[in-house]
């Protein structure tokens, strides 16, 4: 077929070449929608899912070198419906009455911990340079051109087959079996499904299988499309998945296959254009270089801002919030003095040790780690403020925080000012980037707020840190971006002890800030809004008001967070301090082990900072046993452990949503309670 | 009489199904008016549209004259309409003078953000003292500190009417603030609001399934049957009409 040349040929190549990658958008949408509605868990850990697939299919295929037909039935058909079973019945199932936030924080946490469970049983590093070849022989090299304009190789027709046919299953599944029609009646009206008698486990077990396979099969399909074999390509396929079943609001399978393939359509003809745009436009070109890998989080958050009725639908945020009775409220803790007492004195005394031990007894590296525990402690005050008061997950603090690190990167990089004064401004920087931020996401709420922080995180990292006004461009390139220590009269920071006291004075001082707004009326309004918006908005509190100063001040700290860090290693170090999958990793550690506290946020700082150290690398066990030549054969400790038990906290947090410390807190405190109050008795 | 609170022609609809049909209310300074019909009448759905939390697809809202329609729900409270809730709404992890608190420190406007961060945010000795005569008026000061998970079901509502107290409303919604209760914890919570209303003035629109609260209470009566206004008058006559008792089939008995 001859089309005019030119614009309209140039759309239909797009067009052609978008659809295989959008067929398989449109299968992981399909099983992320699947997933949602049967169980109400936003499942961001379906990357990891397919990741996992991908990687046995590598391994059964290319490593132990059996056929093609045999490797897609272990990894597609036996191990990815394995996979859901077992995330079903072990995890999911006894969160049917969690809320929603804390099932997403339970698949972060997942979506981190899997791929890394998975590298460790199988003992498969994904190495770069290890490509999967198609699952059809010769996949990359046989051409076939129907309309003379866009030449499909072989393995671009499977994925379009495979597309195909996995919808026509759903489809024919949902109209013909019983299971499907059950699921089809839970899909359209979780409500109902209980009162008409459908065992919902079963068809929540069956979905997960059925949606995991989902999962496997686009895994191994786009992994030829990746340059090698990586979770974190894998977590943006999540994305790309969530943003087309935005576009069905979440409900609609139809829907989200639809925009599975217009995601594929858009970024195709997209990439197709911008670039002889560029040419003509030269000011286009850095948008053109930095928009293109992060076009799905640029499409998602618009669909997310820009859409309202995503924001009108309230049901989104926890479709079976008619089924499921609300989680029992926490039993109210009434604390006896003297308890309150003593854990204080134990934690002036517990600290004052530990300073003391710090500071005389710490080499240069302990030292550092230390330091680096208390920036990080700073650093998780702010979700403290945003997540514990102000009841919003934002998975966007790693972006504040590199602003702030940014910004004393730029200050005296250009103008040579001293770092504490860039400090400060970085950090009102953040907060006003913050504030900016929460105007279009905080009409969101829940769920959709998180996500569209995170797409905000993804697009700052693939966007603007590849400016040079902001990531430094080619200066970085050449020498790092770095930051040197402050200088306050005759005190040189430069000096590690005199940098820890100046972290730990910063933790102290926003420590209290944070404690004042607490027991102040932002606060008291936070908690009122956290406990009911309608009954806040009933005595006139203004929920938008408080929650863009929650916004702010969060940003405000993670900002003089990240600034004193990048102070600290001397450079911002941003992909390894601030990259968007390292701020997933910070609030669930800080969720899992108590946001509502200022304490709860320092052990996860020091739980941050030093448990690879010193659990992992056995320095604690190794001063126990005195002497590292008694430790155990097996350590040092594979890093990866810590990914694993980071998905095991995850799970955890959604059992006890008040954190770990509170929740052990709480059941010490009533054993005490009663202990002291028999004794009182009795005397 | 001035009318405090004055609503016409609100009409909502969800998913097709007409929840409020052309209603129109409307209720007196200081005055008594109770709002009765079968469940899934409409009632809440007219308290959510009068006070702003749900839009109506027709209708104007007057507080004191002005019309309220584009206000939102916090400014409208502001304004003068405080509410209680059918299902209880409290802040959780909080305690019962908390919760006042918070609502006196929104009402005066005193709390600003550089008072928080000085450490001036804190309660005054002022504001516990407005809370606590409230807690005492509604028989309640003993709960003080109490956190709201420990309280009962009749407790809950009377925090309830407290919290909302505490915004110095000019008319008062509440929505069925019996259900739930015992029959004497309803005595005690009739007597508490006579004795409220007699005290601080203002204007009360009651939804209660109890008829006989609304007889007891009420000198006004609306009723609603399927998002309409069935009846309305004094509420003698109107408990009176047999329209009335068809509608509730007999569901209740007044002598
Ligand atoms: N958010 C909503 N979405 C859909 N229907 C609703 C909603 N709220 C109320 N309804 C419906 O509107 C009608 C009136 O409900 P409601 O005002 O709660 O009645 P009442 O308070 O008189 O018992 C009912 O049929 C109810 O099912
Ligand atoms: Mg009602």
């Amino acid at each position: 077929m001859i089309l005019a040349s030119g614009f309209f040929e140039d759309l239909f190549r797009g067009i052609l070449q978008g659809t295989p990658p959008g067929a398989v958008y449109a299968l992981i949408a399909l099983g992320f929608v699947l997933t949602y509605k049967t169980s109400g868990v936003f499942n961001l850990a379906f990357g990891a899912q397919a990741y996992i697939s991908a990687a046995m299919y590598f391994k059964v295929h290319s490593v132990w070198g059996w056929p093609k037909w045999a490797a897609l039935l272990v990894s597609v058909f036996v191990l990815a419906p394995l996979v859901g079973l077992v995330l079903e019945r072990a995890i999911f199932r006894h969160l049917r009455t969690a809320s929603a936030v804390s099932k997403l924080v339970v698949t972060i946490g997942l979506s981190v911990a899997l791929p890394e469970i998975f590298n460790w049983a199988a003992r498969f590093s994904a190495v770069a340079g290890r490509q999967i070849t198609g699952i059809v022989p010769d996949g990359a090299g046989v051409y076939y051109d129907p309309f003379g304009v866009y030449r499909f190789n072989r393995d671009e027709l499977a994925m379009m087959a495979v597309a195909l046919a996995g919808t026509l299953l759903l489809a024919a599944l949902f109209r013909f079996t019983m299971m499907g029609l059950s699921m089809r009646a839970v899909v359209e009206s979780p409500r109902m499904t209980e009162l008409s008698g459908i065992n919902a486990n079963r068809v929540s077990a069956f979905a997960w299988a059925l949606s995991s396979t989902f999962a496997g099969m686009a895994g191994v399909l786009i992994a030829p499309r990746f340059n090698s074999l990586s979770s974190g390509d894998y977590f943006t396929l999540v994305i790309i998945a969530v943003a087309a079943a935005a576009t069905g609001l979440l409900v609609s399978l139809p829907r989200a296959l639809l925009g599975g393939l217009g995601l594929g359509w858009f970024i195709a003809v997209f990439n197709t254009f911008l670039p002889g745009l560029a040419d003509d436009h030269t000011w286009l070109r850095p948008f053109q270089e930095n928009l293109t890998p992060s076009l799905p989080f640029v499409v998602l958050f618009a669909i997310l801002v820009l859409w309202r009725a995503v924001g009108r639908q309230r049901e989104a945020s926890d479709p079976l919030a008619g089924v499921d009775p609300p989680p029992p409220a926490l039993a109210a803790l009434e604390r006896h003095p003297r308890l309150t007492l003593f854990t204080r004195l134990f934690g002036v005394f517990f600290v004052t040790v530990v300073g003391l031990v710090v500071w005389f007894r710490a080499d240069v590296l302990w030292m550092s780690l230390v330091t680096k525990a208390v920036i990080i402690a700073l650093i998780y005050l702010s979700v403290t403020v945003i997540t514990g008061m102000g009841g919003q997950i934002s998975l966007c603090q790693g972006t504040f925080a590199a602003i702030g690190g940014f910004t004393v990167f730029q200050m005296a990089d250009r103008f040579n000012m001293s770092v504490l004064a860039a400090a400060l401004i970085g950090a009102a920087l953040a907060a006003a980037v913050g504030a900016l931020l929460s105007l279009p996401v905080l009409r969101l709420g829940g769920v959709w707020l998180a996500i569209a922080t995170l797409a905000f995180a993804f697009f700052f990292d693939a966007v603007m840190v590849k400016f040079s006004w902001v990531g430094g461009g080619s200066t970085a390139l050449l020498t790092g971006t770095q930051v040197p220590r402050p200088l306050i009269g005759p005190i040189d920071f430069a000096s590690d002890r005199a940098f820890l006291v100046l972290a730990v004075v910063a933790l102290v001082v926003v420590s209290v800030v944070v404690i004042q707004l607490r027991e102040g009326t932002i606060g008291r309004t936070l908690a009122a809004l956290r406990g009911s918006e309608v009954a806040a908005a009933s005595i006139g509190i203004s929920a938008a008001r408080a929650r863009i100063v929650a916004f702010a001040v969060s940003a405000a700290i993670a900002g003089l967070g990240g600034a004193l860090l990048a102070m600290h290693q001397q450079n911002v170090n941003y992909a390894l301090n601030f990259a968007p999958i390292v701020a997933l990793f910070w609030l669930v550690v800080v969720v899992a082990l108590g946001s509502r506290t200022v304490e709860g946020a320092i052990q996860a700082g020091a739980a941050f900072a030093l448990f690879e150290p010193l659990i992992l690398q056995g320095e604690l066990l190794g001063w126990i046993v005195r002497g590292e030549e008694r430790l155990p054969e097996f350590f040092p400790l594979s890093g990866n452990w810590r990914l694993i038990l980071f998905g095991l906290m995850a799970m955890q947090f959604a059992r006890h949503p008040e954190g770990l410390v509170e929740h052990g807190k709480r059941r010490s405190a009533t054993r005490i309670n009663g202990w002291l109050e028999a004794r009182e008795a009795r005397a | 009489m001035t009318r405090v609170l004055e609503a016409s022609g609100m009409s909502v609809a969800f998913a097709g199904i007409r929840a409020l049909d052309n209603v129109s209310v409307s209720v007196a300074a200081a005055e008594r008016v109770g709002l009765i019909g079968p469940n899934g009448a409409g009632k809440t759905t007219l308290f959510n549209c009068l006070l702003g939390i749900l839009r109506p697809d027709a209708g104007r809202v007057l507080l004191n004259g002005v019309d309220v329609g584009g206000w939102p729900a916090h400014r409208r409270a502001r304004a003068g309409m405080g509410r209680t809730f059918q299902r209880v709404e409290l802040f959780a992890d909080t305690t019962v003078r908390e919760h006042l608190l918070i609502a006196e420190r929104v009402r005066n406007g005193t709390g600003a953000f550089w008072k928080d961060l000085i450490g001036r945010g804190r309660p005054t000795t002022d504001e516990v003292a407005v809370c606590d005569e409230v807690l005492e008026l509604l028989g309640i000061a003993e709960l003080a500190d109490k956190p709201v998970e420990s309280l009962s079901l009749g407790q809950s509502r009377l925090v309830e009417v407290g919290r909302a107290l505490m915004t110095g409303p000019q008319v008062l919604l509440l929505d069925e603030p019996s259900s739930g209760l015992d029959r004497d914890e309803t005595q005690v919570l009739a007597d508490t609001l006579r004795a409220v209303q007699d005290t601080r003035g203002y204007a009360v629109l009651l939804v209660e399934h109890d008829v006989s609260l609304v007889a007891d209470f009420t000198e006004r009566t609306y009723v609603l049957d399927s998002g309409a206004l069935i009846a309305e008058g004094s509420t003698a006559d109107v408990l009176a009409d047999p329209a009335v008792r068809r509608a509730y089939l007999g569901s209740f008995e007044v002598t």
